[in-house]
């Protein structure tokens, strides 16, 4: 079934069309990796699924429900993990994820339940209690892994989460998605990272000028034919 | 939801350092001003107390006199202090407490306490009041102004979004929190201010939990449209520079520039005589009757005559002794008088209360002139209240100056000028007691601030609400 839908999405700033007419659906369980230079228009799309634009044209749906229509009951079933989780600096991560998840909707939760979410997103146990202030990057990043699994999102929306990560945190959170994946979560994630996209990726999908110029799944490819196809696209 | 935004507001500024920080100081500002409001009340009200004690062990001790002599001779009164002025001194400083009330004479009130200040009432000048007007919404504006343009500079602000909360409860939470911290740090002071409030006013004074309880509701009306001001610029404001800038920009303007720009056009507005000019023209009166009216001698025997009448004495001057003629001729006197004074004091006093009124509708460009005219109001120490005393020792000097003049009248005889009246008299005569203004009364003279101060409350609310249709997420 499809969890993430858009139907001949468009986006305009002032004549300037940052995407044309994107056609793409991503079931539960695949994991779709959107390639491209900066300024292919990644970020818009990840943003329109979120809400935080407006399309000039066309559609998108969460779990068959209109964005537009009904922005805040689409959030129910998605996470958002940005190039940065931005958390509050003077709370715990622990607090932090008590809070946004109570703003989800989800209630109150035992906080042993959310210190085993956090554990399971890699945490270590000495950081739970720590103000945010004191975290690096990738502890920040699981953190918002973290809030993804104690909402039971249904999809994910990742715009670069691992850029800047050192190898073994880029590593431990590229299985952090195969476990999301494998559990039926419908992903969407934008990243520079050919490796990673063919080893967490369903399907990956080249965009170019606002345009989705390729879409190939990822067991019919090799790293050595994705790199290969990817900068044959980029050539102008 | 609200709770919960609201508890992680809280708990956010509980462990910043800088707010900790902002809100002991404000909190010992407050209680620092309301103890030394309160010892100087409390030494203030002791001492006027004791002046009108000695005052009328004087008026009692004078010896054996004829009693328009007395009435001549006259008697000090003095304003008893309100019990909320500590909190508030409002105008007082600036006004009379010492009243001599004297034979054809009505005095203004003298010896402001401003102008013998000394450290102890200079500092008292920087009121509980001025605190809560000035450095509370300082301190809202320290706590708030980041509340919108912060999550976006954070980030948090797309992540809140991502969750899928509205931004009405995120406002709401927000709103609440910020009142939690408010309440830390005012609470405690509030309960200063009603134990200090009820030691000095105790049973004496009933009406100062009504008048504190709503002045407590007046400054939540005013510090409600403060963070309703604060949440607005906040949201619209493209940075949280920006928004600081705007907001002590505001608040500069209207408690400090606006206020002085109000009392200058309202002079300007409505024009006062110079005390002078209006001493002149009270006695230009006293010797040639009113304007369009009958001259002096003229309308002394109409009301002589009209006395005459009333008593049962028409056409029997005759057969009445000199003293009763002459008690009957200073009374008419007396009414003349009045009637002077009555006509230039009721002219002041109009030109006076549509001063206040240019004042208070000068709160429409500054939620601090609407809360300082309701909170001086409430204290008891506006111009209204000072007038209320000044019209209530006047009505008192008339009745004590007719009983005097009642008893030369009656018990002189032929011999009215060698006529001595003695301390029996001076006993019998009426004392003056003051009695404040009740709660109703203070009210109906503060219905312009208080409509204006509700006026910026809902505008502010309703801008705050209005602008969250377009916060931009980043
Ligand atoms: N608010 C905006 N106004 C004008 N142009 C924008 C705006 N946001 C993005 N763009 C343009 O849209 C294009 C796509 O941007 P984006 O989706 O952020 O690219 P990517 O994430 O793939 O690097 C870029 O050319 C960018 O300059
Ligand atoms: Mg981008």
């Amino acid at each position: 079934m499809a969890v993430l839908e858009a139907v001949g999405l468009r986006k305009a700033y002032d004549g300037f069309v940052a995407l044309h007419g994107l056609d793409l659906v991503i079931e539960a369980g695949e994991v779709f990796c959107l390639l491209g230079a900066n300024g292919a228009g990644k970020t818009t799309t990840i943003q329109l699924f979120l809400g935080f634009i407006e399309p000039t044209g066309g559609t998108v749906r969460i779990q068959g429900l209109d964005v537009a229509q009904h922005g805040l009951e689409t959030k129910r079933h998605i996470a958002y993990i940005p190039e940065n989780v931005m958390l509050y600096p003077g709370l715990s991560g622990l607090e932090n994820l008590e809070f946004f998840n109570q703003l989800a909707g989800k209630g109150r939760v035992d906080r042993a339940a959310l210190r085993a979410v956090l554990a399971e997103a890699g945490l270590q146990a000495e950081a739970i209690d720590r103000p945010v202030r004191t975290y690096s990057k990738g502890m920040r990043q699981k953190v918002g892994v973290a809030m993804a699994i104690a909402k039971g999102a249904s999809a994910l929306l990742l715009d670069e989460p691992t850029s800047g990560l050192d190898p073994k945190g880029s590593n431990e959170f590229s299985r952090l998605l195969v476990t999301l994946r494998d559990r039926g979560v419908a992903i969407l994630m934008a990243t520079h990272d050919l490796f990673r996209a063919k080893e967490v990726g369903t399907r990956v999908g080249i965009m170019k000028h606002g345009r989705l110029v390729a879409s190939l799944a990822t067991d019919e490819l090799s790293h050595a034919d994705l790199e290969r196809i990817y900068l044959e696209h980029m050539h102008d | 939801m609200i709770r919960l935004i609201a508890t992680k507001e809280l708990r956010e500024l509980a462990r910043d350092g800088r707010f900790r920080l902002a809100g002991a100081v404000v909190l010992v500002l407050l209680v620092t001003t309301l103890g030394f409001g309160w010892r100087l009340a409390a030494s203030v009200a002791e001492e006027r107390s004791a002046a009108q004690q000695a005052a009328e062990e004087s008026w009692q001790g004078q010896g054996d006199k004829n009693p328009h002599v007395a009435a001549h001779y006259g008697k000090y009164v003095f304003k008893p202090l309100g019990t909320l002025a500590f909190l508030d001194p409002g105008v007082d400083p600036f006004l009379g407490v010492t009243l001599k009330l004297e034979a054809h004479k009505q005095n203004l009130a003298h010896d402001a306490p401003a102008q013998d200040a000394t450290a102890i009432h200079r500092f008292g000048q920087l009121s509980a009041a001025s605190v809560l007007q000035l450095f509370v919404p300082l301190l809202l504006i320290a706590l708030g102004f980041a509340a919108w343009t912060g999550e976006r500079e954070r980030g948090t602000l797309r992540q809140l979004a991502s969750t899928g909360v509205s931004m009405r409860h995120l406002l709401l939470g927000k709103a609440l929190g910020l009142a939690g911290a408010l309440a830390g740090v005012l609470l405690p002071a509030v309960a200063v201010a009603v134990a200090m409030a009820a030691w000095l006013g105790g049973g004496a004074d009933p009406g100062w939990l009504g008048r504190l309880a709503l002045m407590v509701g007046a400054y939540g009306l005013y510090f409600g449209a403060m963070a309703g001001l604060v949440f607005f610029v906040s949201a619209r404001a493209p940075s949280s520079r920006h928004a600081l800038v705007v907001l002590v920009g505001f608040w500069s303007v209207t408690s400090l520039v606006v206020p002085r720009v109000a009392s200058d056009v309202a002079a300007r507005v409505v024009s006062l005589p110079a005390p002078a000019e209006f001493a002149a023209a009270v006695r230009h009166s006293m010797e040639n009757g009113l304007p369009g009216g009958a001259p002096r001698e003229e309308r002394v025997s109409a009301l002589s005559a009209a006395l005459l009448k009333r008593h049962g004495f028409e056409g029997a001057e005759a057969f009445m002794d000199e003293a009763m003629l002459q008690g009957i001729e200073l009374q008419a006197e007396a009414a003349f008088e009045d009637e002077v004074l009555d006509h230039h004091v009721a002219g002041l006093a109009t030109a006076l209360a549509r001063q206040e009124r240019v004042a208070q509708w000068a709160a429409v460009a500054s939620p601090f002139l609407a809360i300082r005219a309701v909170s001086s109001g409430l204290a008891g120490t506006d111009h209204a209240h000072h007038r209320a005393f000044q019209v209530q020792a006047e009505a008192y000097r008339r009745a004590l100056v007719q009983a005097l003049n009642d008893d030369l009248a009656r018990n002189a005889g032929d011999d009215v000028w060698r006529y001595q009246a003695g301390r029996a008299l001076w006993e019998r005569a009426p004392v003056f007691a003051y009695v404040a203004p009740g709660l109703g009364w203070a009210l109906d003279h503060l219905g312009v601030a208080l409509a204006v101060l509700v006026g910026w409350l809902a505008l502010a609310w309703a801008a705050a609400w209005r602008s969250l249709r377009r916060i931009p997420l980043f």
